[in-house]
């Protein structure tokens, strides 16, 4: 008895250990058809023309949609996507954009297209936010803070179709900035069929919960604080390209680099690898990506945690702290590039006494940049002394900045009828971003400054969708926020932080309003001549010292922390993530 | 009590009695006349057990969703967990407590003794964060976070997540498997290592008591020395008094599977329920409470039943002491 | 002895803490950001356990920790007993109906879990160590009910209560001369289990966040504080929780001394 016993045992395990194997093979293989990512937050709409915040364009623009332009993530110029080519007329003010063919829109649960992406789709895209007469302008609330905030809807005259595959658009004053514009992450290209669907079963909202859009992924599911599901997009345009390229379609999305960490020596992500489309894109032997997923971990440990364990191929905003273990790590790699980004201290200048700029200048006197570069950025950032960081062409070196002078604060102070004591809230962001990797860390120092000259400091915080409600509602005495810009020009950082017109649309947290400020932002989009504008943005920045509405305080680094299996992850300058063209390695 | 609970919350009595806000005045009035609140107290509690029992249970302020799909959800999660955390405790605990309270005062006795002392004193978050410190960090042993990993997707039929992959359809069912054990292995050993060492102290207690007894004493006298007969007569006396005890431990489980889910991010209801709190939405608190105590008192009541049913000579309110 | 020993260190720490500690619990040291304690190779001396994230010594912050969470814990346990035990000999003292519709109440009030007591109580009254206090010792009163009604009942049908009756003696004559010098022990016994379950839950409210806040040096609360940087500095979540739980520990050893001492004493 004993005896079969035995042989049973031994056969049992062999047999064990041989599924085990097979099972090995198979669990390679299934993982790999997924990539997971950690996000950090919930989007707040499926749309980002309706919304600014990065967690946003991430889940929308960067994986459902494309846009009529790109900016190249090397050399920033901007580079045709669903317009195949453009032209510009003499006087600056007409563009006429040819559209690419065989583009399809993502067929869902939901919506099944009919016929490809044609011109009608860009012209209900744009008139969605420039007309209020459109019928689907106030649908899930009318508000597109990015294109308020730039007064673009003012400027375009007209949007006409001139046949199935051109457009053209027609500004009222010349503007450099326009194509700029097209290529942010928020003029995306919207389904009309789609919409005329839903119109037509009296649910129009469902365009901004239930998204249809002609990008690398597809929507499949959502629950709120766990997890959004995307499957892949069959039809993708740009995966039907790559049989037959050609040599003028920079494919930036496919920077396919041996290892990435290459990226970090080179600090640039080496010379601009433009792809022939070779069988390097229709390798066979990686499989393809069927699933994203993007697992919402609001705790940035957490997030570390899940990418160290595998759980995680590729994790949002890490923090200062996490670097150096990311670093450390043999099967993790950190890609590090310098941002196009601001973190600042904003005041309320709408409530007294933050309406007198003296205040404002003893605030700011107060409080020691370098202190907090050190604490909060652990030195991955520069100081800032103006808006602009110096990857922007229009950086200036040598503008003034504010000194760390606590007996000057206590004097400005005393002079302007700031008693002892005086309280004031300081509102932090609970979450991270790139321009501020801890807000409330950055408040709790700036709390012991502000003591030091007789300030009393509350910190303030909500959960990030109800704190930006907050802010836009004005309920603050100064917040400590950033930016990080959409396109490599200037204005996009002068006009949505501190010009009148982007005040309702929530992006001007200083809610300050200055005549002479607009006038020169407008003066400098007359021309085309980069010395013209440098030399006005020159003028603006002095006026911003003298002014201080914000206490800019630094330029970060742009981080991207992923595991090493994850090939043609590139890291954006303008921020967020994109999965297009990302595979997994066995 | 939950309903007076509606009162008690900070905020508007409306909005966290059914989580509508409404949005004018029309509104409001409306969704009072719907919600009966416009008359005497005493009908409200009627119509707000009437809506309880046929499901309609309000919505969370913060997903939106009905607050009985959530609950739904969460609730098996946390069962799921604390059964088998349970079942840990009671085929590791009894043995070895019986084992220690028959030898009491050996060395092998004071080596589970010690070794359960020193378990039970372990604050449940720090042995759960330093089994996820060692074997989800540097071990790369087991996965840390949720139940399974997010590139299945299992049909949630019976909440037993085990169970819904084996009903479901998906095409590797025993990767599923594995993956969903993997995931379960640390959480159920941090909440499990306590409950046994927990028991395991009970255990030992009851039997030593037992042994003491003279009824034993005149077994071992008449020449009972065949362990069966032993067997029988100990286990049986010394099991007894535990099981009024269970009860507690019942509760003490789901403390620490509630605190535990937080660091797994167990979609359990206790994580569900410290989210809620950290976002303030009063109606699932409420509903939330009222499914935890209602679940713990079934419990509970089920526990004494079967007592009562056991042993019927038992003094009513006499329990074991540790 | 050990346990003894143990728990004797932490109670003077938590008296003398003042006097003790080098540094202020919450000062904000900038230069000293997440130094590793002394026995580490970068550590200094003027650290003993280093500092964390903010500059803040670690140290002090846990002196002063064992010093709220024992403290608070040990007055949550004082009030639950205060309170359990009036209830209790009440409850032990009736007859008939009343006392089962009593204990039935008690019992379930029993079976609720001690997290889910605190939830509540934080969502009507806010968070803070005061309101977590308030809902552990909530908790624990059922306990001390149960076990002084058990009692009590016990005691009032034997020989020396019926004697003391048989003299005249009221009920509250009874309760002071006779019933409560026996009831000190299991009360001792009692309480020092209820601690050590005070601690527990203290801390574990203090390091979800629903009961004491940051920066009070709670020891739930500086745990939950060293987890943003346990990988970079991992002393600052090993020493709070180590911390915790050799307070907690030491209270079990004793207990469980007492508990035996008691034992063979009775059975004598």
């Amino acid at each position: 008895m004993s005896h079969g016993l035995v042989k049973r045992l031994s056969l049992c395990i062999c047999t064990a250990l041989l599924v085990a194997s097979c099972a090995k093979q198979n669990k390679q293989a299934f993982y790999n058809t997924g990539i997971i990512y950690c996000s950090e937050s919930n989007p707040v709409t499926f749309n980002p023309q309706l919304d600014t915040s990065s967690t946003t364009s991430d889940a929308s623009s960067h994986q459902l949609y494309d846009r009529l332009l790109d900016f190249d993530p090397e050399s920033g110029r901007i580079v045709p996507s669903l317009a195949s080519s453009w032209l510009v007329s003499d006087d600056g003010l007409t563009y006429a954009f040819q559209l690419r063919k065989d583009v399809w829109f993502h067929n869902t649960r939901y919506f099944t297209p009919t016929r490809n992406f044609n011109a009608d789709d860009v012209i209900f895209s744009i008139d969605r936010w420039r007309l209020r007469s459109h019928p689907y302008h106030y649908v899930s609330g009318g508000r597109y803070p990015y294109f308020e905030s730039i007064g673009l809807a003012q400027n375009i005259a007209s949007v006409e179709r001139v046949n199935g595959y051109r457009v053209e658009i027609t500004l009222k004053r010349r503007d450099s900035s326009f194509l700029a514009n097209l290529a942010t992450d928020f003029a995306v290209i919207l389904s009309e069929e789609y919409a005329n669907q839903l119109a037509q079963t009296g649910t129009p909202g469902k365009i901004d919960e239930l998204p249809v859009g002609t990008g690398p992924f597809k929507f499949d599911s959502y629950r709120k604080d766990h997890f959004i599901k995307f499957l892949r997009h069959d039809n993708y345009w740009r995966d039907q390209m790559e049989d037959a390229p050609t040599s003028d379609e920079a494919l930036s999305y496919n920077n396919t680099v041996e290892s990435a960490n290459q990226e970090v020596e080179n600090g640039q992500g080496g010379e601009d690898t433009v792809q022939d489309g070779t069988a390097q894109h229709r390798d066979e032997t990686r499989p393809v990506v069927k699933q994203l997923i993007f697992d919402i971990t609001p705790r940035s440990s957490l997030r570390l945690a899940k990418l160290m364990t595998g759980e995680c191929d590729a994790t949002a905003f890490p923090a200062q702290t996490e670097l150096e273990v990311i670093r450390a790590k043999e099967d993790l790699t950190l890609a590090e590039k310098p941002g196009l980004n601001i973190g600042f201290w904003a005041f309320n200048t709408q409530r007294p006494p933050f309406d007198n700029p003296d205040v404002r200048r003893a605030l700011a006197a107060a409080i020691d940049k370098n202190t907090l570069l050190e604490a909060v950025y652990f030195d991955s950032a520069t100081r800032a002394k103006t808006l602009l960081p110096a990857a922007s062409w229009a950086f200036q070196n040598d503008a003034d900045d504010t000194a760390y002078n606590p007996v000057l604060a206590r004097k400005l102070l005393a002079d302007a009828g700031v008693k002892a004591g005086f309280s004031m809230t300081i509102w932090a962001m609970p979450v991270e971003r790139s321009y501020n990797p801890n807000a409330t860390k950055m408040a709790e120092l700036i709390q012991r400054y502000l003591r030091d000259v007789g300030v009393e400091a509350t910190i303030v915080s909500y959960d990030w969708t109800t704190f930006r409600r907050h802010l836009q509602e004005g309920l603050h005495d100064s917040v400590l926020i950033g930016w990080s810009a959409d396109n490599g020009d200037p204005d996009n950082f002068y006009r949505p932080l501190l010009s009148c017109g982007a005040i309702p649309s929530g992006t001007n947290r200083a809610m300050w309003c200055s005549e002479d400020y607009d006038k020169l932002l407008n003066d400098a989009l007359q021309t085309d001549d980069i010395e013209e504008r440098t030399a006005i943005y020159r003028q603006v920045n002095r006026l911003l010292y003298e002014r201080l509405p914000l206490v800019p305080i630094a330029h970060a680094y742009r981080y991207q922390a992923y595991r090493n299996e994850l090939e043609g992850m590139t890291i954006n300058p303008f921020g967020g993530v994109r999965f297009g063209g990302v595979k997994k390695a066995l | 009590m939950s309903f007076s609970l509606a009162y008690l919350f900070p905020g508007d009595t409306l909005e966290n009695l059914t989580g509508l806000v409404p949005q004018n005045e029309i509104q409001r009035a409306a969704l009072e006349r719907q919600f009966k609140l416009d008359q005497p107290y005493i009908f409200q509690f009627f119509y707000y057990v009437g809506n309880l029992l046929t499901g309609d249970w309000g919505y969370s302020f913060t997903s939106g969703l009905p607050l009985r799909e959530e609950v739904g959800i969460a609730m098996p999660a946390t069962i799921e967990l604390a059964t088998y955390a349970m079942l840990m405790a009671l085929f590791i605990g009894i043995p070895l407590g019986y084992y220690a309270g028959i030898r009491s005062y050996s060395t092998s006795d004071h080596l589970i003794n010690s070794a359960s002392i020193t378990t039970y004193s372990f604050p449940v978050f720090w042995f759960a964060l330093l089994l996820i410190l060692v074997f989800s960090l540097q071990l790369d042993a087991a996965p840390l976070s949720g139940r399974i990993s997010l590139l299945y997707n299992i049909e949630p039929v019976s909440g037993f997540i085990l169970i819904d992959i084996l009903l479901s359809d998906v095409e590797n069912k025993t990767l599923a498997f594995k993956d969903a054990l993997s995931h379960l292995a640390l959480p159920t050993f941090a909440i499990g290592a306590i409950a046994t060492a927990s028991m395991i102290r009970i255990t030992r207690r009851s039997v030593i008591d037992v042994k003491h007894r003279p009824y034993i004493a005149a077994a071992i006298s008449r020449g009972l020395s065949s362990w069966q007969i032993f067997f029988r007569h100990i286990l049986r006396n010394a099991l007894l008094p535990i099981l009024p005890l269970m009860a507690i431990q019942i509760t003490t489980l789901i403390t620490n599977a509630m605190i535990v889910e937080t660091l797994f991010s167990w979609p359990g209801i206790g994580n569900w329920l410290i989210q809620a709190i950290y976002q303030r939405d009063y109606p699932a608190l409420r509903i939330g409470m009222m499914a935890v105590s209602t679940v713990v008192i079934t419990l509970t009541i089920l526990v004494d039943l079967f007592n009562r049913m056991i042993d019927p000579s038992r003094e009513k309110y006499e329990r074991a002491t540790v | 002895m050990l346990g003894l020993t143990m728990l004797a260190l932490f109670v003077m720490c938590a008296l003398f803490a003042p006097i003790i500690t080098p540094y202020d619990a919450v000062e904000q040291n900038i230069d000293g950001l997440l130094i590793p304690p002394s026995w580490l190779a970068n550590g200094s001396i003027s650290h003993i356990f280093g500092t964390d994230a903010l500059g803040r010594d670690l140290f002090t912050r846990i002196i002063y920790g064992c010093r709220i969470t024992l403290g608070s814990a040990f007055i949550t346990v004082v009030l639950a007993m205060l309170v359990g035990v009036s209830l209790g000999t009440f409850a032990g003292m009736l007859r008939g109906v009343r006392s089962s519709i009593v204990n039935h109440l008690l019992d379930a009030l029993m079976a609720i879990p001690t997290l889910l007591i605190a939830i509540i109580i934080v969502a009507i009254l806010g968070t803070g160590l005061v309101n977590s206090m308030w809902a552990i010792t909530l908790a624990l009163i059922p306990q001390f009910v149960h076990h002084t009604r058990s009692f009590v009942r016990a005691e009032m049908k034997k020989e020396y209560i019926v004697a003391s009756k048989l003299d005249g003696a009221s009920r509250w004559q009874l309760f002071v001369h006779s019933i409560l010098p026996n009831m000190t022990e299991m009360l001792v016994v009692q309480g020092t289990l209820a601690l050590s379950i005070a601690v527990i839950d203290i801390s574990a409210l203090g390091f979800l966040n629903l009961g004491a806040q940051s920066p009070l040096p709670e020891l739930g609360v500086i745990l939950a504080d060293g987890l943003d940087v346990a990988y970079l500095a991992p002393w600052n979540v090993a020493v709070p929780g180590m911390a915790i739980f050799f307070m907690v520990l030491s209270i079990n050893i004793v207990g469980d001394g007492l508990r035996s001492a008691l034992r063979k004493r009775v059975s004598h």
